[in-house]
């Protein structure tokens, strides 16, 4: 499976070019202009660019242009023209390296130029074009995919942070193949007053500011999949707002007078349990039921130790790819990837490889590994495994774990801890001081 | 052959272009997916692509006789 750029202004044959290449099992991001490439190729790594050459806003040389340093040899590059001329025209300026496809394209022109893009180096098979792994609990994951793939319903996806919740979601909208976008979206990211113009979208003049009409994230995930993480991060009084658009399946724009119908899977994804959602009343239970339909677990990855191997093949060979470089890893190093327990999850896992990546021994071309992986977090993070109230322990210690797990909970913010936790600011500075000077003790 | 003449000429081949890859597109479909639905929206732009090609031909027809009574 290739990863394609595909620009090209003509919307009927982008269309149906896209939908070729998704048969022949490629992964295609189409766009119709120069700029719009141009962001594409800022956060994305394709093995394959296929270009117009005329675009409404340049050419495609313009884009050829716009590529990051190294990006040349990293990507293919196939032009689009009408005319077979075109070609020597721009072999001179760019070199042998591009080939061309001659309208009108057809199935053969196609293939023969995607059989070789399929990079040999990356051995990883991908589940559904985005999962990684073999583990039993995985493969149940896939089942699952499977299963509510074929179907319409709501999925909430739960797993801890870094587990890869939005790939998840990105893999099931992948099976279902609906004619709509996949448009992800951060429930904790909005700000609390304008989570419904984001949602749901407003009409010019609808509040001050509202210069524009615009579409919620509803309207542009119609007949897709729209993507709510950190769903329980929504505040309880602006829920009911979102139970009603998925109960009548229709959005009404802040400021409008009518409802659109809007036709889309919802997958949420939260990294609470579902008794922690319960207890902890941030999720109301008639939201609950119509977003978890079809809710699926998504492994931690100590859970699947096993597939670190393959996790780590797989984020070598796309750093390699994107560097133009053939580091490898040693079988210790592997084995020693496998010892450590992974709090931040498969998030970790990449970023410790990146890192490794580059401080890889030029000479031997091997990933070096750090002495201790464990990040300021993964202390934090482990806490929760032996949290919680134990025969001994002292309430003191409890007091302690419950303090910082809040504040962690809240990303450090004091004031709101202590307002949580009922007590003032100023005991719960002298708290935190208390636990400063114990740790500098211990030193 | 004026600069117009040449235009249109190189733009039927968008249209063409368009066809060539929904037939593809139906095919393939049918083929490897069974979905009929796909196959027949293919086809349907084929049909469109088909009209609009000969339009266009019969404006550079038309183009192409203005330019021989002159």
């Amino acid at each position: 499976m290739a990863k394609i750029l595909l620009v090209d202004d003509d919307n009927k044959f982008l269309d149906a070019t896209v939908q070729l290449l998704e048969i022949l099992g490629h992964q295609v991001v189409a766009v119709a202009s120069v700029a719009e490439a141009r962001d594409a190729l800022k956060d994305q790594v394709f093995d394959h660019l296929i270009l117009d050459l005329m675009l409404p806003d340049g050419s495609g040389l313009h884009v050829l242009d716009a590529m990051p340093k190294g990006y040349e040899q990293a990507s293919k590059v196939t032009m689009i023209t009408g005319h077979p001329s075109i070609k020597s025209i721009v072999r001179n300026l760019y070199g042998p390296n591009i080939s061309y496809l001659i309208k009108p394209i057809d199935l053969a022109q196609l293939e023969s130029l995607l059989d070789d893009s399929v990079t040999p180096d990356v051995s990883t098979s991908k589940h559904f074009g985005y999962l990684v792994g073999e583990s039993s609990p995985m493969l149940k994951l896939y089942q699952m995919i499977e299963r509510v793939c074929k179907t319409r319903a709501n999925v909430l996806l739960m797993g801890e942070s870094g587990v890869g919740k939005e790939v998840v979601a990105s893999a099931i909208h992948h099976a279902s193949q609906p004619s709509g976008a996949f448009v992800p979206a951060n429930c904790g990211a909005f700000a609390r007053d304008l989570i419904s113009s984001e949602l749901f979208g407003h009409e010019k003049g609808a509040f001050t500011g509202a210069s524009h009409r615009k579409a919620g994230v509803f309207e542009l995930a119609d007949k897709g999949t729209l993507f709510l993480d950190e769903i329980t991060e929504m505040p309880i009084d602006l829920q009911p707002n979102l139970l009603r658009v998925l109960e009548t399946g229709q959005v009404t724009r802040l400021g409008a007078t009518s409802a659109i119908d809007v036709q889309c899977r919802v997958v949420s994804a939260t990294n609470r349990t579902e008794a922690m959602i319960a207890e902890q009343g941030c999720l109301r239970e008639d939201l609950y039921f119509r977003l978890a339909v079809f809710p699926i677990h998504i492994p931690a990855l100590r859970e699947r130790i096993e597939d670190i191997p393959l996790l780590v093949e797989h984020f070598l060979a796309d750093l390699n790819r994107q560097y133009q470089s053939a580091i490898t890893i040693t079988d210790k190093s592997t084995q020693r990837l496998m010892t450590y327990d992974w709090p931040g999850n498969v998030r970790e896992l990449r970023h410790a490889i990146h890192r490794a990546f580059i401080m890889a021994d030029p000479q031997t071309n091997e990933l070096e590994l750090p002495d201790d992986f464990s990040s300021p977090f993964s202390k934090a993070g482990n806490r929760p495994v032996e949290s919680g109230i134990a025969v001994g322990k002292t309430i003191e210690n409890v007091e302690r774990e419950l303090i910082e797990t809040t504040l962690e909970h809240l990303g450090g913010d004091k004031k709101k801890a202590a307002d949580m936790l009922g007590v003032s600011l100023k005991t719960l500075y002298n708290r935190l001081n208390g636990y400063a000077d114990q740790s500098g003790e211990n030193i | 052959m004026t600069l117009d003449i040449r235009k249109a000429i190189h733009d039927i081949r968008n249209p063409l272009n368009t066809i060539s890859v929904n037939a593809e597109l139906g095919k393939l479909a049918l083929s490897r997916k069974g979905d009929v639905d796909k196959a027949l929206a293919a086809i349907e732009v084929i049909l469109q692509e088909c009209r609009t090609c000969a339009d266009q031909l019969s404006q550079l027809s038309d183009t192409l006789q203005e330019n021989a009574g002159e």
